[in-house]
């Protein structure tokens, strides 16, 4: 028998005596000759003795020395991982120029593929039993090979479910998912109920659904999103200068009419039946015109609605430049400068957070109101 | 018998060490420069504190001083002789009981008067007077917010550092911070308080006689929380109007020519951008007002309107009066205070030494996030106050400029 190596340092020989005559013939050089010519005999050598002290020390004669020297074990199979580690290659070097997302893709692809490669060669060569050598990749490469897997199954379901669910309109998407429910259900009811569908069929139709579901991401992934509604906020309505506005806004849908904040509180400010608007501040009960507010410090007030009617507090911090899309000034333009609650029901409250940036000196007067009650009014002092 | 030998010395010098540690620690309770004392209340809130205090450290240290000499005595009664091991038993109930309710009611009998006395505490509905505490890094800003308390107030006042206060008055202080969690404790007027972004918190101050409470920042806020200090001071009613009385005097310009002229000159130039001088204009008239905003984190700097009516620069740090002076205002009796105090900071009672190290370079005086290559977090905003490159005579200048500052 012989073995692999033996086979190498054969061939090498052969390699190293031609190169010596063609060189020789070719260029010339004694030196050259000589020294490829002493790397064939050197090879010839190493050969010779692998072949007498490994390959031949097994008698053609009995059976089962030949059989279980490593000569005779099968020789190993082809592997896809070089062109995996191809591909990572080619993706780290086409990320380097391209995008640096591909370069983290080439650096897995190439890293498990590595790993991969080398546990597989590794285990190819452990021994002369195929199915021993096998079982000795799986207990090696199983623990990682499984997680990884299954979190990428997983995740390829959830960003397909996800891309479907960002794909259909707010009242397809339901409907979508509950007809998909009522199958899961349905299939489910079939299988517990005739234990004779082969199981043949249930991994079939298993694998249908996923199919079709990561069809479906894909598709829905490269159509887009549907279009999302931002939901309006009394941020928005302050940036666009509409807190006066006396009619229900989005951001007033909904809006809860308690304040939980009651410790944040550095003052209530106080709507009552007869339009009276007074600032009831910590440790100064009683109701006051006017109050005075830290600078650049965020600060929150309560509105008490005790008016009997839907009423929004408004801080009235005068003017501000008006800006385009784009964030850029627009030169002789001026918007209110305002910050608002939602609309407070009859006995509501509302929160309101706010923070003043220039002193009331020289960027005020500033104002509690409240639009539609003439006169409510409470002074904002800040220092 | 060598074992003996080598023992006996040993024990002695054990014994000795922890002889000269509790006289040490004895000796130190016997300080006298304890500006910060818990033990020495001077107002009705820490009285409340010291007399809950009292009585229930008492009790503590009579449990503490059972519990050690039954473990002591257990200890050395029951210590290995070489004598057989006694024969166990299992259960006591009514050892196991008692030893449960005796602590049971202990706590009980604590909890009581400790839940009255805070509630007392967090009363605010006998205010007699406001003021506002606000923390950033590494000071407190005061302001008086106009109300009817504390004699009256027209118009807010702005300070920092210092809280001025009228004695015999129940002050409420409503604290809050900028920037990071700061806590305001004034030891001898109450317990501390920590002052959250974003919340208002209370603190009762009552202080029975003129004079300076001293305390300290108790909530570690960066590098310079060892540096974040504060004092109340406490005037008779009638001191306390003449104070407010020259908090909200007009601008008084300096004089055409003179050296404070041209610190006026430097302040606009280099300090008031962040540092507000109420009444300050520019030349066309236009009152300046500072963006603090624009250059630190918290998004303000000390008002510096009436600076040597102060006794203290930098978060309180240092004092702006010489060590004399200020033993002068600090030993002053309580008669005399209010005068003492009110005579703010003259050019010879001036602490020039410290003051002119932090404007010739504030963050090498006072550990600051103030290095330009390190501001990354902050988008480039500096916490403190900044290197800021002055020349000697600039400094000249503006310390004559802000002697004037009364």
């Amino acid at each position: 028998m012989t073995t692999t190596g033996s086979k190498l340092l054969i061939g090498a020989t052969v390699m190293a005596v031609v190169a010596a005559v063609v060189y020789g013939v070719i260029v010339g050089g004694a030196l050259g000759t000589i020294g490829l010519s002493s790397a064939a005999m050197g090879l010839a050598l190493l050969a010779g003795v692998n072949v007498y002290t490994r390959d031949a020390d097994v008698s053609s004669m009995d059976t089962q020395a030949v059989m279980a020297a490593p000569a005779a074990a099968a020789a190993p199979g082809n592997s896809m991982w070089p062109i995996g580690a191809a591909v990572g290659g080619v993706l780290l070097v086409v990320g380097f120029v391209t995008y640096p997302v591909m370069v983290v893709f080439g650096v897995v692809v190439l890293l498990a593929a590595t790993v991969e490669w080398t546990v597989q060669a590794w285990s190819e060569r452990a021994s002369g039993d195929a199915t021993f050598n096998a079982s000795l990749r799986g207990r090696m490469a199983h623990p990682l090979e499984f997680p990884v897997l299954g979190a990428i199954g997983l995740g390829v379901v959830i960003y397909s479910f996800s891309r479907i669910m960002l794909f259909l309109s707010q009242a397809g998407g339901p409907a979508a998912f509950a007809t998909i429910a009522a199958l899961i259900l349905l299939v489910g009811f079939v299988v517990a109920f005739r234990p004779t569908v082969r199981s043949g069929a249930v991994a079939g139709v298993a694998t249908i659904a996923l199919v079709g579901l990561v069809a479906g991401g894909v598709a829905a992934a490269l159509e887009g999103e549907r279009e999302l509604h931002p939901h309006e906020t009394t941020g928005d309505l302050g940036r666009e200068g509409q807190c006066d506005t006396g009619e229900e806004t989005e951001a007033d849908e909904n809006a809860s009419q308690t304040v939980g904040a009651k410790a944040n509180l550095l003052a209530d400010i106080v709507l009552h039946e007869d339009g009276r608007l007074e600032a009831d501040a910590l440790g100064l009960p009683g109701g006051a015109g006017q109050l005075v507010v830290a600078r650049n410090n965020p600060t929150n007030v309560r509105f008490v609605n005790a008016s009997g009617e839907e009423r929004r507090l408004v801080l009235d911090l005068g003017t501000r430049p008006a800006v385009d899309e784009n964030g850029d000034v627009i030169e002789d333009e001026e918007v209110p400068d305002q910050r608002c609650t939602a609309l407070a029901n009859e006995d509501g409250n509302q929160l309101l957070n706010f923070t003043v940036t220039e002193p009331s000196a020289s960027g005020g007067p500033y104002a509690f109101v409240v639009p539609g009650v003439d006169g409510a009014r409470v002074e904002v002092v800040v220092p | 018998m060598v074992r003996e030998m080598s023992a006996g010395p040993s024990r002695r010098r054990l014994a000795g060490a922890l002889t000269a540690l509790g006289g040490v620690t004895l000796l130190a309770a016997c300080a006298e420069d304890a500006p910060q004392d818990t033990w020495q209340p001077a107002g009705e809130n820490a009285q409340r504190i010291q007399d809950l205090q009292w009585w229930v450290f008492a009790i503590a240290g009579a449990v503490g001083l059972i519990v050690f000499a039954t473990i002591a005595w257990v200890s050395v009664r029951y210590r290995d002789r070489g004598q057989p091991i006694p024969r166990q038993t299992h259960g006591r109930p009514a050892l196991e009981i008692g030893l449960t309710v005796l602590p049971a009611l202990i706590l009980v009998g604590v909890a009581i008067p400790t839940i009255g006395t805070l509630m007392d505490l967090s009363r605010t509905s006998d205010t007699e007077c406001v003021v506002n505490v606000t923390g950033q890094q590494w000071w407190w800003e005061v302001d008086y917010p106009p109300q009817e308390g504390c004699g009256g107030f027209s118009e807010p006042i702005v300070t920092s550092g210092q809280m001025v206060i009228p004695t015999g008055t129940k002050v409420l202080v409503r604290g809050t911070s900028r920037d990071v969690i700061h806590s305001w404790w004034i030891p001898r007027l109450n317990g501390k308080r920590d002052m959250v972004p974003g919340r208002v918190q209370t603190v009762r101050l009552q202080a029975d006689r003129p004079g300076i409470y001293a305390g300290q920042c108790t909530e570690f806020c960066g590098l310079s929380h060892a540096n974040m200090r504060m004092e109340v001071v406490a005037l008779d009613p009638a001191d306390f109007e003449t104070w407010k009385a020259n908090q909200l005097a007009d601008y008084t310009a300096p004089m055409e020519g003179s050296l404070a002229a041209a610190g006026e000159q430097v302040f606009i130039s280099q300090c008031a951008t962040c540092h507000q001088v109420d009444g300050l204009v520019n030349a066309d008239g236009v009152p300046i007002i500072a963006q603090p905003q624009e250059r630190v984190f918290a998004g303000a700097a000390p008002n510096l309107t009436n600076l040597t009516t102060r006794n203290t620069f930098a978060g309180a740090t240092w004092d702006l009066l010489t060590p004399t002076c200020r033993d002068d205002v600090w030993n002053a009796s309580p008669e005399e205070f209010g005068a003492a105090y009110l005579a703010g900071v003259s050019a010879d009672c001036l602490n020039e030494v410290d003051l002119r190290e932090w404007l010739r370079n504030a963050p090498a005086k006072k550990p600051m996030y103030a290095d330009p290559e390190q501001l990354g977090p902050t988008d480039g905003l500096n916490r403190g106050m900044p290197y800021l490159a002055l020349s000697e005579a600039q400094i000249d200048q503006i310390i004559a400029y802000l002697l004037e500052r009364q």
